[in-house]
């Protein structure tokens, strides 16, 4: 089985290659900036709507939808719908100042009334759930003080608010536009008052988007103040990595989403490159410490130990995606933990120790039982929507490994329709699945690792892990004004995490794009890693 | 009558795949509501019953299955297929889009392949051991390659290096000539390999032997009476061909940045998007019940004999 898929990964490595090849060297660096032209971007999925709580559809949202604020390179939090805004002493309530002037594609103003029923309409009336979930305990209502006065109060301090909401969920859409309209109007064309305007979606193919000629409401973080330069951007659905690829060197598209990792040390000889690590939780697994053999804390760490987890994901990524130790949240994540990152360093033998202790004993077959139980794990994972073909090769090889210290691994490919069903759902369903979810905040560790109660159900923690110190460590670090206390708190409840192997790190979400030489300034925002193409020019 | 009766036929065959479809999705393991708000939220967590009670609400989840399943045939009858559950937009919409670009592409490949078939089954069948060696080679070699392999091969050769047509096309003209062709490679090798067996038999018919002792050429032999017989295992084929083509075309469209049904119905089988999956089966099983039917009236055009038994 592995070597069949081995040969079949060559083939199509061996013909992007010959893709590479082919194609003539672009024109490198310098020329005269042009004004104008079609920007061809080739993206990979293709969202149900344009905008929603899926990081699918912000990536297409945020060229679209303007924000209220914005996140910095250097995670500081800067101007973008509103100029300024101040918080009350008691960490409860912000006040915005929002841009005057400014006017959706509809031509309605974008005034604070605006403001407050986007949160409104997000947060009690089902717009966003993910919006929703990143401030939902804290949230308690958006008022108009006045035009360019919009208040928000929280029900506890929550620093973290700003920063959350710098994603592309908490894009700003026009209200009149949004309740005149039929629900195929809102999903296909929403109204922001964003840099460009959905023109028009062939679906099944792409979606073009028009430059707002009088966009006022570029951030602070634009590379260029005033409206789109270009006129189009042609956003393409390419499913397929070799095609993708191809069509930059064809000339046929100028950027590309999600570079083959075989063809990335080609890319950054031919094109700009971009690489974003995306923060929050990274692709880790969930291990269910409610039934089966993971309710053992030596057995989950056993399971840690027992697999070469850094040296399967270089190799199978071919050294583009960095291996993550620390299950809770990724390296660009602020408040990161890194001594906890490194915990469980590949040792076969102190996995096979563990095991021994937890009155696992080998079998004539190398597999461990206890009890007349054989040590069977399912592995549940998202196959072609969270795993590639290359992420589904990491898993197989850290099988073969985890076999040899007595685990018996079955991996279990589900479907999108299966899992996100709900078939995997069930405690008796899976032992361990790797997920993730992408957040700017370590304030997704309270959404992700809070306790499930039953006034209070979580149904994120896909780990049934119910640690209430590790609930009030993070809910006291969400509250801490604070930033370096935050953190510290922050890196304590990573630190439980760790230590109880309530969770297995392995590799961060990224983002790959090349772009062509010359197409200059695309550049990706801070919270999410959506391109951004109202800044970019084209050069001869 | 006769007509009549085969008509309403079809229509049963139609009915009786929306419903196979409708039931099959729901027996499928997983709750629709739950499926909705992870694809709205990018996530695989289970909801609370308040949560997704106002899309049980809005899309009458709760609602008995009978009454769902009524509500949808009758939907039918009015030419109403719903309303897509992600996208928001009429089924009717979705598909509509889309059928075209599907449509172009399948029935262009049908008539590739049968002219690369025939043009093989032509030149090589009984020209010698070497060339019929070669012809039958080739078709075996052509009916088992995958349609990943082949577009992927077309795309680099044609696409990347000798930059004869775009990679990402979409429905342009040059754009869905190495489409077509990728689905009419290993189409032609299926028909190729049919017609050729036949073609060996009718060769050695008497009628054959008395049609060249007429003095009648070897190639209007071949055309005017071999090929009559041996196209009709082949033309049945067609019929099924044209509606699996139509399912197969989802690799084609993914490799070439192409839209077309296929992909609508394996992102709607995924999200669970039942009106949208219920309406493309639908589609193809239509495609299938008039394919079928013109490949009955192209045996009777074929082959006066069938005219006359009517």
């Amino acid at each position: 089985m592995m070597k069949k898929l081995r040969g079949k990964a060559g083939i199509v490595a061996a013909l992007l290659l010959l893709a590479g090849c082919g194609a003539g060297a672009d024109a490198a660096g310098g020329g005269t900036p042009q004004t104008g032209g079609t920007i061809v971007y080739g993206h990979v999925q293709e969202p149900p709507c344009i905008f929603g709580g899926w990081i699918q559809q912000a990536y297409i949202s945020r060229q679209v939808l303007d924000g209220l604020v914005t996140l910095a390179e250097d995670g500081s939090i800067q101007p973008w719908l509103a100029t300024s805004w101040t918080v009350s002493p008691d960490g409860t309530k912000y006040t915005f100042t929002l841009k005057e002037n400014v006017k959706f594609t509809d031509g309605t103003p974008v005034d604070a009334a605006a403001v407050a029923w986007n949160f409104d309409y997000w947060e009690n009336k089902g717009g966003n759930s993910t919006a929703k979930v990143s401030i939902d305990p804290y949230f308690k209502a958006a008022t108009a003080v006045d035009a360019t006065h919009v208040e928000i109060s929280l029900t506890r301090p929550f620093p973290p608010f700003l920063t959350l909401i710098t994603q592309g969920y908490f894009g700003i859409q026009s209200p009149t536009a949004f309740q005149s309209r039929g629900e195929k109007e809102n999903c296909e064309k929403p109204i922001g008052s964003g840099g460009f305007v959905v023109e028009e979606w062939k679906h099944g193919e792409e979606v073009i988007l028009a430059k707002n000629p009088n966009y006022t409401s570029w951030p602070a973080t634009a590379k260029h103040q005033g409206p789109a330069i270009v006129d189009k951007v042609r956003w393409k659905f390419i499913a397929d990595g070799v095609s993708r690829y191809s069509s930059l060197g064809t000339g046929e598209s100028h950027v590309v989403y999600e570079v083959p990792t075989v063809n990335w040390k080609d890319a950054k000889t031919r094109y700009q490159t971009i690489r974003y690590i995306t923060p929050g939780k990274p692709v880790s697994f969930y291990i269910n410490t409610k039934t089966g053999p993971f309710t053992d804390r030596a057995v989950r760490q056993a399971f840690a130990y027992g697999a070469d987890r850094k040296s399967a994901v270089e190799a199978g990524f071919h050294g583009v995606i960095p291996y993550e130790g620390n299950p809770a949240v990724s390296q660009s994540t602020p408040g990161y933990n890194a001594e906890a990152a490194k915990a469980y360093a590949y040792d076969p033998a102190k996995a096979e120790a563990l095991l021994e202790q937890a009155g696992w004993a080998k079998g004539g077959d190398g597999i461990r039982t206890k009890d007349g139980k054989p040590l069977t794990i399912k592995l549940v994972y998202g196959a072609a929507f969270i795993f590639t073909q290359e992420g589904a090769t990491v898993l197989q090889v850290m099988q073969e490994q985890w076999k040899k210290v007595g685990f018996d691994v079955k991996l279990i490919p589900a479907t999108r329709a299966e899992l996100w069903g709900g078939k995997y759902a069930d405690p008796s369903t899976f032992d361990a699945t790797p997920s993730y979810w992408t957040s700017p905040s370590p304030s997704i560790l309270w959404i992700v690792w809070r306790p499930s109660t039953v006034e209070r159900p979580n149904g994120s923690n896909r780990s049934f892990y119910n640690n209430d110190t590790l609930g009030q460590t993070i809910d006291r670090a969400n509250g801490e004004q604070d930033a370096a206390q935050a953190n510290a708190l922050y890196g304590q409840a990573q630190q439980i995490i760790q230590d109880d192997a309530a969770g297995i790190g392995l590799y961060t979400q990224n983002s790959t794009y090349a772009v062509a030489q010359n197409l200059k300034d695309v550049w990706l925002e801070k919270s999410q890693g959506e391109p951004v193409f109202s800044d970019a020019y084209f050069t001869r | 009558m006769r007509y009549l009766l085969k008509l309403l036929s079809a229509v049963a065959v139609v009915i009786a795949a929306a419903s196979v479809t409708f039931f099959a999705q729901l027996a499928v393991p997983g709750d629709r509501a739950t499926t909705l708000m992870n694809l709205q939220t990018g996530q695989d967590r289970k909801w609370t019953a308040e949560e997704l009670a106002p899309l049980n609400e809005k899309y009458g989840f709760d609602d008995p299955i009978v009454v769902q399943y009524l509500d949808y045939v009758t939907g039918l009858f009015r030419g109403d297929l719903g309303t897509s559950y992600t996208q928001k937009r009429p089924v009717l919409e979705v598909i509509g889009g889309q059928l075209l670009p599907s449509l172009t592409l399948t029935v262009l490949a049908l008539v590739v392949a049968w002219f690369l078939a025939l043009g093989v089954t032509l030149l090589t069948v009984r020209r010698g051991r070497f060339l019929s060696g070669l012809g039958a080679t080739w078709e075996a070699m052509t009916a088992s390659l995958p349609h990943y392999w082949v577009g992927i091969v077309l795309l680099v050769v044609f696409a990347v290096q000798l930059r004869v047509f775009p990679v990402i096309g979409g429905t342009s003209g040059w754009g869905t000539v190495l489409p077509v062709l990728t689905l009419a490679i290993p189409l032609a090798g299926f028909v190729g390999q049919v017609t050729r067996e036949e073609f060996e038999q009718v060769l050695a018919q008497p009628f054959v032997t008395t049609a060249r002792t007429r003095g009648m050429s070897d190639l209007a032999v071949r055309l005017r009476h071999v090929l009559r017989h041996a196209v009709l295992p082949a033309v049945t084929l067609s019929g099924w061909a044209l509606g699996a083509l139509i399912s197969g075309a989802v690799i084609t469209e993914n490799i070439f940045g192409r839209p077309g049904i296929g992909q609508v119905l394996v992102t709607a089988v995924d999200t669970r998007d039942m009106p949208t999956a219920s309406g493309v089966v639908l589609v193809v099983a239509t495609v299938y019940v008039v394919a079928n039917l013109l490949v009955d009236l192209a045996y009777g055009a074929i082959d006066p004999r069938l005219r006359r038994a009517t």
